[in-house]
């Protein structure tokens, strides 16, 4: 281990605040705000049009200084410019506020009370971090003399979320209040995004104070980490090794993640493939960073990725890993991940995924964008085209070859209603253009497998956590990041009964979301695990979702347009008019109970073992057929 | 190569609200047992200095390190091995 004793950087230990650069004036500077005033001009100043949240004694300046604004500050169609959404519960707030920063890529603001509204608020901001979503969620807090007294509504909300989120700031100096939100916004949009906490003392929200209009926190740790970061250039030398290892690979493969997304780098990656030709799976959380219906898009890979990705994965040289991060449904056993790549290459903004799970060969931190800009360039200025030089062809019909013989498929003669059938049914009219949500579970999947994703934020899922209950409410908060999008959540029966109470969401704000809920009365993934690893004893997923009469409770919500699908012949015309229907519209259908996911990967199995159940072709079944041949590579 | 020894931080904090928290938190999330801790005051009442010593793998140190530099509040970490 070399010894690494850094010199103390006399500038980066600056931690006191640098005096405001003179430019133009905020025009409201000097102005007297209270606290709560304060908060709501940064989240205007911030760009901030929608808040989400649920209001409560700790944090009702702030609601009623939002409220004062509103009324002063109408948009010129007499709209509010800083609507307030109230969800049923904390948890709908915070993952609205998560779904309108995935579909917008813009931050996500939830405004809630102490105690309990920020405890419901921890799932959101730790399923946020872990899937690196921009969010700014304000906490009413006890007053500051109450802190640490057991006062009502207490809860230790810095400790908390300081475990869960990118950062959290206590504001028990009100001098610092405007500095910090500014800061929360800087934090959760910059580097590796995600979840910032400001929990402010309710006395703190009604102090007297004078905005300033403009300052931040001294955060030189960061920012000086960040400055690295984002202007790290991939240099010559960098560009050349990675091309010379290129030049020895015949069968190229990328692997895209979320980082794709985040960064913006969906356009800078289509670049990349035209010139160089490289094929592209993606993460789960990839999803829409490459055209999913592009010849060489290999859609998804992983625990059940498309068998023709596991394969390609199974069978390159070469992998070029973007902003994804060898999750453990990606590389469930590290070591048999992409077993015969001579040389993997990672490119992450965050130094702690390079290495963390498996070892690369090569690799550069920075801005992913601007990386593939850089090695395209190079590419060009040196005469690089293997694309042209038709080098990847055989590897390029492989590819089509794999896509065809193990496509996606299911059994299309059953008279049950098969869930992919009700995915491709609705693909059909969107064709790649809606946004989708999901809870988790099988649908989730299935969702992931069987619609397609022409561009970035259009697929809208708990990755990482995994988090039962999220679909609803962040297509609703998707809505409103897109208000003239077909936005459509894709739920299951277990999941969407953990945040039921939102439907009644949807009508009070007229939203047009679409809900398709598709039940298989009770927790199909659960069961499928249960069949596969515990020899069928479904152990508490027998109990519940038998009687539940959805339809009654989304018509005791408002819904107009509600209706249960049960005949597989009444489902194409059935969808038209679904999606036809221009406001809130939900419809559930009765699957095949014992429809289940496949492709699989178990836990700690190679992509070499995965099952494709009886539908899918898999390369164990066919390893006499002369055309797929072992010793192929 | 790989072996586990015995290593120590040293990390400078800005003084905020919950910062220790969030560093000893972090390593008790991520499964790593610190084997002592000491916080002093430094000449700037802004700034802590940690020294902390943990037992792992070169990787498993690497890992840390890395990761105690994305808290907003760490203003540099430094580390050496001691051999046991």
């Amino acid at each position: 281990m070399p010894r690494n004793r850094n010199i103390v950087n006399a500038q980066l230990m600056n931690t006191k605040s640098t005096p405001a650069p003179a430019g133009d004036l905020h025009p409201l500077a000097a102005k007297s705000m209270s606290g709560a005033e304060v908060i709501v001009q940064v989240l205007a100043d911030e760009g901030v049009d929608v808040m989400f949240g649920y209001s409560g004694g700790a944090i009702l300046p702030v609601y009623d200084a939002v409220f004062r604004y509103n009324a002063t500050h109408p948009n010129d169609d007499g709209s509010e410019p800083l609507p307030l959404i109230v969800p049923a519960n904390e948890q709908g707030a915070g993952f609205m506020a998560a779904g309108y920063a995935r579909a917008s890529g813009k931050v996500g603001v939830a405004v809630v009370t102490s105690g309990p509204g920020a405890t419901n608020m921890v799932t959101p901001v730790r399923d946020s971090m872990a899937d690196s979503i921009p969010m700014v969620v304000i906490c009413g807090q006890v007053g500051v003399a109450a802190i640490g007294s057991d006062a009502f509504q207490e809860a230790p909300v810095s400790t908390i979320m300081g475990a869960c989120a990118k950062h959290v700031f206590l504001v028990t100096d009100a001098s610092v209040l405007e500095a910090t939100l500014r800061t929360a916004f800087e934090i959760a949009r910059s580097g590796r995004p995600g979840p910032v906490v400001v929990d402010v003392p309710k006395d703190v929200q009604n102090t007297a104070l004078t905005f300033a209009g403009q300052g931040q926190l001294p955060i030189p740790g960061y920012r000086a980490r960040l400055r690295n970061v984002q202007s790290a250039q991939l240099d010559d030398a960098g560009c050349a090794s990675f091309f010379d290892a290129l030049a020895q690979a015949r069968r190229p493969l990328i692997y895209a993640g979320g980082g794709v997304i985040a960064s913006g780098a969906a356009e800078a990656l289509r670049d990349f493939v035209a010139d160089f030709g490289l094929p592209v799976t993606t993460t789960l959380m990839g999803l829409g960073a490459f055209d999913t219906t592009d010849p060489l898009a290999l859609h998804f890979l992983g625990m059940h990725g498309t068998a023709y990705a596991n394969y390609a994965v199974e069978d390159c040289d070469f992998v070029l890993t973007l902003g994804a991060r060898f999750d453990d449904r990606v590389a469930g056993v590290p070591d048999k991940f992409a077993p015969r790549a001579k040389f993997i290459a990672q490119v992450d903004i965050d130094p702690a995924e390079i290495g963390k799970v498996k070892a690369v060969d090569w690799h550069h931190i920075g801005d992913l964008r601007r990386t593939l800009e850089r090695l395209r360039e190079y590419g060009a200025a040196h005469g690089i085209h293997p694309r042209q030089d038709g080098r990847y062809a055989a590897w390029h019909a492989h590819i089509a070859e794999l896509k065809r013989v193990h496509a996606l498929n299911y059994d299309h003669d059953s008279e049950l209603i098969q869930p992919y059938a009700v995915i491709e049914a609705i693909n059909r009219i969107t064709d790649g253009h809606a946004i989708i949500s999901t809870g988790v579970g099988q649908h989730q999947m299935w969702a992931a497998q069987y619609f397609d994703y022409r561009a970035p934020r259009h697929w809208l899922s708990s990755g990482s956590m995994g988090t039962m209950g999220f679909g609803l409410p962040a297509a609703i908060g998707a809505q409103f990041a897109r208000r003239d999008a077909t936005v459509i959540d894709i739920d299951g029966d277990g999941s969407i009964r953990m945040n039921l109470g939102e439907l009644e969401t949807v009508t009070t704000y007229g939203l047009p979301v679409k809900i398709v809920l598709l039940n298989n009365r009770g927790d199909g993934m659960v069961r499928q695990w249960q069949k596969l690893f515990f020899k069928g004893r479904f152990a508490s997923s027998d109990k519940s979702l038998h009687t539940k009469d959805f339809i009654k409770a989304v018509q005791a919500d408002g819904f107009t347009w509600a209706r249960r699908l049960e005949r597989k012949e009444e489902l194409a015309d059935t969808i038209a008019e679904f999606l036809a229907f221009e406001g809130p519209a939900f419809l559930e259908v009765m699957i095949d109970p014992d429809a289940g996911v496949y492709p699989m990967v178990g836990p700690g199995m190679s992509y070499a073992q995965m099952i494709t159940g009886d539908f899918i072709a898999s390369r164990q079944r066919a390893a006499g057929d002369e055309t797929l041949r072992n010793d192929m590579f | 190569m790989n072996a586990v020894t015995q290593h120590t931080l040293t990390i400078m904090l800005q003084n905020e609200t919950g910062a220790l928290v969030r560093v000893a938190g972090l390593f008790a999330s991520r499964s790593y047992n610190i084997d002592s801790l000491n916080v002093a005051a430094t000449a700037d009442p802004a700034i802590s200095k940690l020294v902390l010593s943990i037992r792992g793998d070169d990787q498993a140190v690497v890992q840390i390190v890395r990761q105690t530099r994305k808290l907003i509040d760490v203003l540099e970490v430094s580390h050496q091995a001691t051999a046991d």
